[in-house]
């Protein structure tokens, strides 16, 4: 059976089905992080005494990784701006756009995909950094709730290189059976990893500048 | 692009006034301000909400109401300690 409205907009809706669905499943990826952040300010804030929290961490590396986030955020438009205007000529069968605009596509995609391995990476050296002071997640209430946080935000960009990855290799077969429905694809699941950015642009103010 | 550069722009202003070591409440103002701006540009250009059908702003205003309930609702039950004291007392470092 035929998955409904993948690329056609459904009536009632107004949208497609994904881009509906994606908006609820962030709709509640803002609960599950927005439970973490008030635990945080309840936790801050009836703190006796709490550490200087850009002394424990490393505001320079956090800061790049800020810029490589938005980078690869912005790489990922481009990988989807690549494909929209070409999937009326893609279902009409020009071979031509099909082939330049997947090799725009798969730039762009590998760029955003080293961009978040570039973030795990850096996470991963504060991480270590960390552990190699004795800073663990039982240390304080701070470091719980920094790993906490960060740890969940990391597997968030995990799960969306894994999904990334698969668009950028076998994935890209459905651009020539179905252009529409992968330009779809790829814009529900860049909404997803801007989603994961703007997680981002909230926890580098409140973990390490303020 | 010009959102790309704004986000730059915005992220090292909100580094830069980190380094002035504000009084705690208006470093918390301008630093969570900062990052609201960069998440709206966020969502209105590369989430394409700018533009977007209505139907999408259902689940997001719901969520923003419930969001703001969760933490208003955690902060009033648990919180006596903010509301006896005065905000600027509350986010005190040590």
């Amino acid at each position: 059976m035929e998955i409904p409205y993948t690329s056609e907009v459904r009536p009632d809706t107004g949208l497609t089905n994904p881009k509906l669905g994606i908006w609820l499943f962030l709709a509640s990826e803002v609960m599950l992080f927005g439970s973490l952040f008030s635990s945080y300010v309840l936790l801050r804030s009836g703190a006796p005494t709490w550490p200087v929290q850009h002394e424990v961490l490393s505001v320079p590396l956090a800061a790049l990784n800020t810029v490589v986030l938005i980078a690869s955020s912005v790489t990922m438009v481009m990988a989807w701006a690549s494909l929209a205007p070409h999937t009326a000529a893609v279902t009409r069968g020009d071979n031509v756009a099909e082939g330049n605009a997947l090799k725009r596509y798969r730039l762009f995609m590998g760029l955003t995909l080293l961009g978040g391995a570039i973030f795990l990476v850096v996470k991963a050296i504060e991480y270590v950094d960390k552990f190699s002071h004795h800073l663990y997640p039982a240390t304080n209430n701070f470091l719980g709730l920094y790993f906490t946080l960060t740890g969940l935000h990391a597997l968030h960009v995990i799960v969306g290189m894994i999904v990334n990855a698969y668009l950028w290799g076998p994935g890209t077969r459905m651009w020539r059976s179905q252009p529409e429905r992968f330009a779809n694809r790829i814009e529900v699941v860049g909404i997803y990893w801007h989603f994961v950015d703007v997680v981002w642009i909230f926890l580098f103010p409140v973990l390490y500048l303020l | 692009m010009f959102v790309f550069g704004a986000l730059l722009v915005l992220t090292m202003a909100t580094v830069g006034v980190s380094y002035l070591r504000l009084p705690d409440a208006p470093a918390v103002v301008i630093g969570i301000s900062i990052a609201l701006t960069k998440a709206a540009l966020v969502a209105m250009y590369f989430m394409h909400l700018k533009g977007e059908k209505p139907m999408v702003y259902w689940p997001l205003g719901l969520t923003a109401f419930l969001f703001v309930g969760l933490i208003a609702g955690l902060l009033l039950s648990e919180g006596d300690h903010l509301f006896g004291t005065q905000f600027g007392d509350a986010f005190t470092r040590d």
